[in-house]
């Protein structure tokens, strides 16, 4: 296991893809540090309404769609030059390379995840908020990160199955919309797209009951074992098809 | 000719009209529903006008990151499969085949437009807005979707192509998405620069807060602004074929 993360690693290396992942948090910060500032007459919870104006378009489609490209990235050297017939065949369980892909999309995702609360902080900074720093939002972003890895199993599978890199993209934005509309009905713990806004606490910042919290993290606990338990039985079970 | 039809042909078990389709359901889902909203806190503001001036405002949102992702899944196939030198060792030109490429893309997202339009007017009917379609505003609101979507598909092929990589086009979508559906937050001089910005600026309808209140006002298409995207979609074009064609396989 050790291994395969190890040679997970290796694949990402010049693969630039950390320009992609400090890109996006830091437009969705200055998108919603500008909108702050601008309307600072109407924002009047300091720091929780900044929380509100950067995360709102970061946590419901930036980050998704992140991960989705995070995911589609991990798996694009297998899908070139006929790579999946090499991994396959390597004496390495089907199950510790699904599982690597996952540990290292996990890690990216938690180091723009703590990259996002470094700059959160800066920019209240920069825009004087005089109030302490709210504790929550360490609570709002590791839930955030934890949502992140149930939608991170889910894409992972798909990117697997699916040879363009393009479509579980596409896929991941209509299910960012299947996620807000069920975020809207009270069905939010049913979807790990919906559970990344609960998490992160872009709509709303109420705390989480310690119910809510367990339920919360049960039902990671079960996507994610779903996910993972699919897609590995998919990759043992299927014949790898390269066209 | 014979380049565009393969280019459609290699598509036939894509499923990308029918994902086009799918995304088309899930932006126009969520406007009806924000729309039917602020119908009913506000019956006044019931007209086509709000209508196209939600969805011109999502489209900014929505049409670069679909963009993106169908000019991709387009561009993709060639990288994946390893068919530049095949196609470079057939009878075509690498321009005709970067311009089919181009014409494809376009097409497909003529269809997301048009498909769009029928929505629209699908929906107004169903919700009974007492004012007939007005065809003028209808046919702007398509053509500043389809000439803007000329440049963005200019620049999504231009990355697409020249970098195997896919990562950087779809981000690029991501921050076309991202600047479209901020565009109104930006000064004058900054929403001439960002071709995203165009799907609400050719929009036949705008809309500006009076007295807490919203109010829409018509507004003709711009010379000035339609000559800055038809230059911008042929710079695009020109510069990502010039570079695309010259590049080692």
């Amino acid at each position: 296991m050790k291994k395969s993360i190890s040679a997970e690693w290796l694949k990402l290396r010049h693969s630039r893809i950390g320009l992609i992942l400090i890109v996006m948090p830091i437009l969705s910060l200055l998108i919603g540090s500008a909108n702050y500032y601008f309307n600072q007459g109407a924002l009047q919870h300091g720091w929780y309404s900044l929380w509100v104006q950067i995360s709102l378009f970061y946590g419901e489609f930036f980050l998704p769609l992140l991960i989705a490209i995070c995911c589609a990235y991990v798996c694009r050297l297998e899908h070139l030059n006929r790579n999946w017939n090499v991994v396959m065949t390597a004496p390495v369980s089907v199950a510790s390379l699904f599982l690597a892909k996952l540990a290292v999309v996990s890690v990216l995702i938690f180091i723009v995840q703590v990259f996002f609360i470094i700059l959160y902080f800066v920019a209240g900074q920069l825009l004087g908020l005089s109030s302490t720093f709210p504790i929550e939002a360490f609570g709002w972003s590791l839930r955030g990160w934890i949502a992140s890895i149930s939608i991170a199993a889910m894409q992972l599978g798909l990117s697997i199955r699916i040879r363009s890199f393009a479509a579980p993209i596409g896929i991941s934005l209509s299910a960012v919309f299947l996620g807000l509309g069920m975020y809207v009905t009270n069905m939010g713990m049913f979807f790990p797209y919906s559970l990344l806004t609960i998490g992160i606490g872009a709509l709303s910042q109420e705390s989480l009951t310690g119910v809510e919290n367990s339920l919360f993290l049960i039902m990671n606990l079960i996507f994610i074992s779903a996910f993972s338990s699919f897609a590995i039985y998919r990759l043992q079970k299927n014949d790898v098809i390269q066209t | 000719m014979k380049a565009l039809a393969l280019e459609f042909f290699k598509l036939r078990r894509k499923w990308i009209l029918v994902m086009t389709t799918l995304f088309l359901g899930a932006e126009m889902f969520w406007a009806f529903m924000s729309i039917s909203k602020s119908m009913a806190r506000n019956p006044d503001s019931t007209g086509w006008e709000a209508i196209i001036v939600t969805i011109a405002s999502m489209n900014g949102l929505f049409l670069p990151i679909i963009s993106a992702i169908v000019v991709s899944r387009i561009c993709d196939m060639e990288h994946k499969g390893n068919t530049w030198k095949l196609l470079i060792s057939t009878d075509v030109k690498r321009n005709h085949i970067y311009m089919a490429k181009y014409v494809c893309a376009t097409t497909v997202l003529l269809y997301y437009i048009v498909l769009q339009t029928i929505a629209i007017a699908v929906y107004g009917i169903v919700v009974g807005i007492a004012s007939p379609l007005p065809p003028s505003l209808m046919i702007q609101f398509i053509g500043g979707g389809i000439v803007t979507n000329f440049a963005i598909v200019a620049l999504q092929q231009w990355v697409s192509l020249s970098i195997k990589n896919q990562a950087f086009a779809l981000s690029l979508g991501m921050v076309g998405g991202f600047m479209g559906m901020t565009s109104d937050l930006f000064p004058v001089i900054l929403r001439r620069i960002f071709i995203w910005s165009y799907y609400s600026g050719l929009s036949p309808v705008s809309y500006h807060f009076t007295n807490h209140s919203m109010e829409y006002v018509i507004q003709p298409m711009g010379a000035g602004a339609l000559a800055i995207v038809l230059f911008m979609s042929i710079i695009f074009y020109f510069a990502g074929s010039f570079h695309v064609t010259r590049q080692e396989v």
